[in-house]
């Protein structure tokens, strides 16, 4: 009998050949396709519903204890070099595509209504198809170099996606530099591809981590070799999940449409380098070095992100911050040498925080309402206020987002990163600080959000607030959209609020695969591991952590809410004023953004302009004086324009007919 | 271990292929044509559909690609005195691009439609050069390559100074001076290589020239002057000026054969006579070729992002992209100089449709500065979804046929031994800035046509309507293949991996040769010469 896995090709393809087939129809009958908006939804909804289908036949497959399934095929061969593709199906594997296949299947329903008025609503359907295909191509991918390649191809769906509202300079901008991170990110795992295949002669990630042991013992490649190889593929990684210093580009991508920041920004493809890492296991464990390296790097992002996050009024940055801070937990997981629960916290992290970013949609589609489309009005947090009464389901998924995401028991973030806190505690007791911490910021950020957002008096008539905001945006009011303006708040239709409703389930409850003394997840991706820990687990060692946590997370509740809910503090003012060089090193994101603009996007472009110049100067300079030079000097350009050249040509080509007919004439 | 006997033709597709068009190219004068192009049109775009589907027949009847050496060759004795031979064969190195250069030129021809100024000559032209340019990698005969190299010329000079733009004289002039005197350096190779045995008739067949054995410093000699001549036609930086001279002045169906198959012909003629026929020589330069094309890869993307005007952006894009090309030679790996080749083919291309669409976005903005357009996406839906696949698959996106011949060649050159590692890690890394350098131009040029407001001086003066059917068709076309290649890569790499395979392996002898001369004449075997020094790095 056929297994599951043995058709799991058809997950990736399924929304492939959706994407294709309408992506044509677009292109060669535009105004058809694009008026045809509920065939089209239907197919794609059906082709990934189809794939979430498998994908859960998949993961039933391997939860019962199925061994992995890889199949192979030959893709490219030159001499002796031989590049097998193909996919391969293991307990990993099978909990990403289950993730993914669910998370885009809402998403596209919630779509549904989000993007109901918008004209591109056909090409939006399909990019989001095409992305689906793509990341689910990842995940299957059993080499290196097959998952560099939907590596890309997510990098492109991102900004395909990013910059949907072309007509937007934000988005523009957005979508480019999204791109060229990444791309930096890349060249870094393109070389360290390379370089690991040169080392060990395989993509495999067995192969490499088995190779490059061997090598390094017997002492064909040095060990500062290896360790640079390492690092050279972990930037991949950095750059797509938004990793300390190369995040810059997540938060500018929220110019994208919502529902993306959930899907894309925030569930999948930004978890994307923490799976790669946890793929790549077996070759960075070898070096306590990278381990150490990537811990740090991961709690650097984790600490930057919360701390960032504190000061944002824009609800999506917020969010956006919030996700860097926590996909640096998760590297900080795989740093201590606990990808289960890096991964594990992917998970959960995944689900509350796409239910968030769908719920700010829902909060921002009602905004526009009241003050139209211009995103730095409808996202900005001064505006909102008091929607809990008008939006009572997206107020309450939101506020389940909050205390999942903060870490209180028993929701899901609790356990996800208690798992990592305590894994940080054993291994680097000095990170487990700054984590710790930042469970403190995370918790006080969320409800700040919380509270800005759902609670107190609605904000948004208030049209001089409006306008200040817009002059501080350095943005003009936009007349056109002025008059559409005036309409009331309330709750968005039932395409948006069911996701949501979806979502709360495993917000809340996803937790309980993962409790650590019996931990299914951790049996079904590393039984051996699970078996150790639950016989390690003693409720003396949890409990003290746990509560530590809680009781970190519980300060930052309260500060929130003697802040935000009962204002008896007002924190931001006094402390802005107490310390303003904080605030604002806050405000300007630590300046990283100022630092990138100035030495990077000016340098590259004053260095571009000096090479052109150069090569119109002097390198073209000395042909043309050259060409002056023997052409006849001082008769000028003109002169040498005309005639001479076609009459020098002839020279060349009567040349040989001579010889020709020379030799002719001499041979005869 | 020597070039395997070259397979007789059973019927000559070849010379059919070469004559056809050019005889089809005569008959063009006597087409009745009110003026306009209207029916000569029609004519050549089905001389050229016939010249394609001659050497599709060609490739599919007469072409083994399991087989190294010659084949469909066909041999005719024209001036024996001189040794003059019209000699055709096609082997895997010139077989893909000569299927390149008559599907480029029959879309080229339907690139073409809109041309209403003396159009007779225009078509006579593309298909003379049609015949011309199949020729050049056809024949098998070097004094037959040098004159069908220069045959070229002509049509390409009076494209650029007939239809060209306001600088076309200067262009056009630039153009052929430097291709032209360039090409001198092949005549005079040709002629050393021909008489090199002394005495009796020369004979200037390549396969007669593969056997000879040049001395050492006779084949760099000859290498050298090659290498010029070649490197110009490319191009190879700092021989590159012309090129976007040339692209800016030219029309979009002339961009289509100058990037889809003129700049192929510089890099095919490095393989064909300085890779095979001077191996000891190409042992000795090969590190120059992979620090020129670094420099290539680096200096053109460069310049190619601070350019303002379009086609000089794509132009120098173009020389970014030959970069490739050049590593992929000079790499001593089978992998590589596939990966060279397949990089020819693939930007023949992408190239070609993207100066097609740069021809098409300027017949409605009127403008080729970036700075005068704008916003023109929300008029131009289609064309901008043109254009961004164009782009990815121009910045080497997976899935498409640019990324697996960067990524053959990088493989190529990093695993091979023949190179020191510092060497390797070096060059790798410069090319690979590359990667990062290419979508930074690209997307910025996406941005900056098709991304944010409506550009309102462009709109009040330009019509911008969007990508019609023919356009639309002429883009699928070359899509098909690009993306074909990139999903799976061996329906192109088979037809020539053979050949290649073979040219490797003599050229790694000549590299064996020449490292036990250095042992045996320098007599320092601890020295590390299980390298070529890379001279340039030092």
């Amino acid at each position: 009998m056929h297994s599951a896995a043995d058709f799991a090709w058809l997950i990736p393809l399924l929304p492939l050949c959706g994407a294709v087939v309408i992506g044509l129809g677009l292109i060669s009958f535009n105004d058809l396709f694009n008026r045809s908006r509920k065939p089209v939804a239907i197919t794609l909804l059906t082709s990934v519903g189809a794939s979430a289908f498998m994908s859960y036949a998949v993961l039933a497959e391997q939860l019962s204890g199925k061994p992995p399934v890889e199949h192979l095929f030959i893709w490219a061969s030159a001499g002796s070099f031989e590049l097998p593709m193909g996919y391969v199906i293991d307990p990993l594997a099978a909990v990403m595509l289950a993730l993914v296949t669910t998370i885009a299947f809402l998403v596209m329903i919630y779509s549904h209504g989000y993007m109901a008025h918008d004209p591109g609503y056909v090409r939006f359907f399909t990019y989001l198809a095409l992305f689906s295909s793509s990341m689910l191509g990842l995940i299957v991918s059993p080499n290196l170099l097959e998952i560099y390649v939907f590596w890309e191809l997510v990098g492109m769906c991102s900004y395909l996606l990013v910059g949907f509202w072309y007509d937007r300079d934000g988005a523009a901008h957005a979508a480019q530099k999204a791109f060229i991170v990444n791309r930096v990110g890349d060249f870094g795992l393109l070389l360290g591809i390379l370089g690991l295949f040169w080392a060990t002669g395989s993509f495999d990630f067995h192969g490499i981590a088995d190779g490059l042991s061997d090598s390094v013992s017997s002492g064909t490649v040095p060990i500062w070799a290896a360790l640079t190889l390492c690092i050279l593929v972990f930037m991949g990684p950095m750059a797509k999940s938004a990793q300390f210093p190369l995040h810059v580009w997540l938060p500018d991508a929220m110019e994208g449409p919502t529902p993306i920041s959930a899907l894309i920004h925030a569930a999948t493809m930004v978890a994307a380098g923490v799976f790669l890492v946890a793929r790549l296991d077996p070759l960075f464990s070898q070096f306590p070095f990278i381990g150490l390296l990537i811990a740090i790097v991961g709690t650097i992002t984790c600490f930057l992100g919360a701390s960032i996050a504190l000061t944002q009024m824009d609800l999506k940055k917020g969010l956006a911050y919030s996700t860097v801070s926590q996909l640096g937990y998760m590297m900080l997981a795989m740093g201590c040498g606990a990808p289960v629960a890096g991964m594990f916290h992917l998970v959960t992290h995944a689900c509350f925080k796409a239910m968030l970013f769908l719920g700010s949609g829902s909060v921002i589609h009602a905004m526009e309402e009241v003050v139209g489309h211009e995103p730095v009005l409808a996202q900005d947090m001064r505006l909102m206020g008091g929607l809990r009464k008008k939006m009572p389901i997206t107020a309450i998924t939101f506020f389940i987002g909050c205390i999942a995401i903060s870490g209180i028991p028993p929701l899901a973030g609790f356990w996800s990163k208690d798992e990592i806190l305590g894994q940080a505690f054993n291994s680097f007791p000095i990170l487990w600080f700054i984590g710790f911490l930042t469970a403190g910021m995370t918790a006080f950020y969320m409800f700040r959000l919380y509270f800005l957002t759902f609670e107190g008096d609605f904000r948004g008539e208030n049209k001089e607030m409006q306008l200040s905001l817009l002059a501080l945006a350095g943005k003009e009011k936009d007349d056109e959209h002025e008059d559409h303006a005036i309409g009331k708040i309330h709750e968005s239709a039932w395409p948006m609020t069911f996701p949501l409703a979806v979502l709360a389930i495993p917000s809340f409850l996803i937790g309980f695969i993962g409790v650590p003394w019996n931990s299914i997840f951790a049996n079904l991706l590393d039984p051996r591991e699970a078996i150790e820990a639950a016989e390690k687990f003693s409720w003396g060692e949890f409990l003290p952590l746990a509560t530590a946590s809680v009781a970190i997370s519980s300060a930052g509740i309260f500060l929130a809410v003697l802040t935000y809910y009962l204002k008896r503090l007002d924190l931001g003012v006094s402390i802005s004023k107490k310390y303003p060089k904080i605030n604002s090193f806050l405000q300007n994101k630590w300046y990283l953004d100022d630092i990138n603009e100035k030495i990077f996007v000016k340098g590259s472009r004053k260095l571009a302009r000096e090479v052109l110049e150069v090569d119109a100067k002097v390198v073209d300079g000395v042909v043309n004086l050259t060409g002056l030079l023997t052409l006849g000097s001082g008769e000028g350009l003109k002169y040498f324009e005309t005639g001479r050249a076609q009459f020098y040509a002839l020279i060349v080509f009567g040349g040989v007919i001579a010889l020709v007919a020379l030799f002719g004439v001499v041979g005869a | 271990m020597l070039i395997p006997e070259p397979l007789q033709a059973d019927f000559p597709w070849l010379s059919l292929s070469i004559f056809f068009p050019i005889v089809g190219a005569l008959i063009v004068p006597f087409i009745p044509d009110k003026g306009e192009g209207k029916e000569v049109r029609w004519y050549a775009l089905i001389i050229a559909l016939i010249t394609f589907l001659i050497t599709v027949g060609a490739y599919f009847k007469g072409f083994d690609p399991s087989q190294e050496g010659l084949q469909l060759y066909e041999k005719v004795s024209w001036l024996p005195d001189l040794g003059l031979t019209w000699s055709v064969g096609a082997d895997g190195l010139s077989m893909p691009l000569i299927l390149l250069t008559s599907f480029i030129t029959s879309l080229a021809v339907l690139a073409a439609w809109p041309v209403s100024y003396k159009p007779k000559l225009f078509f006579f032209l593309i298909l003379a050069m049609d015949g011309g340019q199949i020729a050049v990698f056809a024949v098998q005969d070097m004094l037959l390559f040098f004159l069908a190299w220069e045959l070229e010329l002509f049509p390409v000079y009076l494209f650029l100074a007939i239809w060209g733009g306001k600088k076309r004289q200067y262009a056009a002039t630039k153009f052929i001076i430097y291709t032209a005197g360039s090409s001198l350096f092949i005549l005079l190779a040709g002629l050393a290589m021909g008489f090199f045995q002394g005495g009796g008739i020369p004979d200037f067949g390549y396969t007669h020239l593969a056997q000879q054995s040049f001395g050492k410093g006779f084949q760099l000699l000859c290498y050298s002057g090659l290498l010029i001549a070649f490197g110009v036609k490319l191009p190879i930086v700092p021989l590159h000026t012309w090129l976007p001279d040339a692209h800016g002045e030219a029309t979009a169906p002339v961009h289509m054969l100058l990037a889809g198959i003129l700049l192929k012909m510089g890099g095919y003629a490095l393989l064909r006579f300085n890779a095979q026929l001077l191996p000891d020589a190409h042992a000795q330069f090969a590190p120059l070729l992979i620090v020129l094309g670094v420099v290539n890869i680096i200096y053109a993307a460069l310049t190619s992002f601070a350019q303002r005007n379009l086609k000089r952006k794509i132009a120098y894009s173009s020389i970014s992209h030959m970069g490739f090309v050049l590593i992929g030679i000079g790499s001593f790996s089978s992998l590589g100089t596939s990966g060279a080749m397949l990089q020819m083919v693939s930007h023949g291309l992408i190239g070609a449709s993207l100066f097609f669409l740069v021809g098409a976005t300027y017949d409605r903005t009127h403008t080729l500065q970036l700075d005068e357009m704008g916003g023109i996406g929300q008029n131009m839906r289609i064309m901008f979804a043109l254009w961004t696949a164009c782009a990815f698959a121009s910045l080497a996106l997976p899935g498409m046929s640019g990324f697996i011949s960067e990524l053959m060649v990088f493989v190529g050159f990093v695993t091979d031994e023949v190179y020191t590692l510092p060497f390797r890690i070096v060059v790798a890394s410069l090319a690979a800035i590359g990667v990062i350098l290419t979508p930074i131009y690209l997307l910025s040029m996406l941005r900056e046509i098709f991304f944010g407001k409506e550009n309102a001086k462009l709109i009040s003066k330009a019509k911008l309507v969007d990508a019609e059917p023919r356009e639309i068709y002429i883009i699928a076309c070359l899509l098909v293949p690009i993306i074909g290649i990139g999903l799976y890569p061996k329906i192109m790499t088979d037809t020539y991996i053979s050949s290649i395979d073979g040219l490797v392996r003599r050229d790694l002898l000549a590299v064996e040769r020449i490292r036990s001369d250095q042992t045996t004449i320098i007599s320092r075997p601890n020295l590390s010469i299980g390298t070529i020094e890379a001279p340039l790095l030092d």
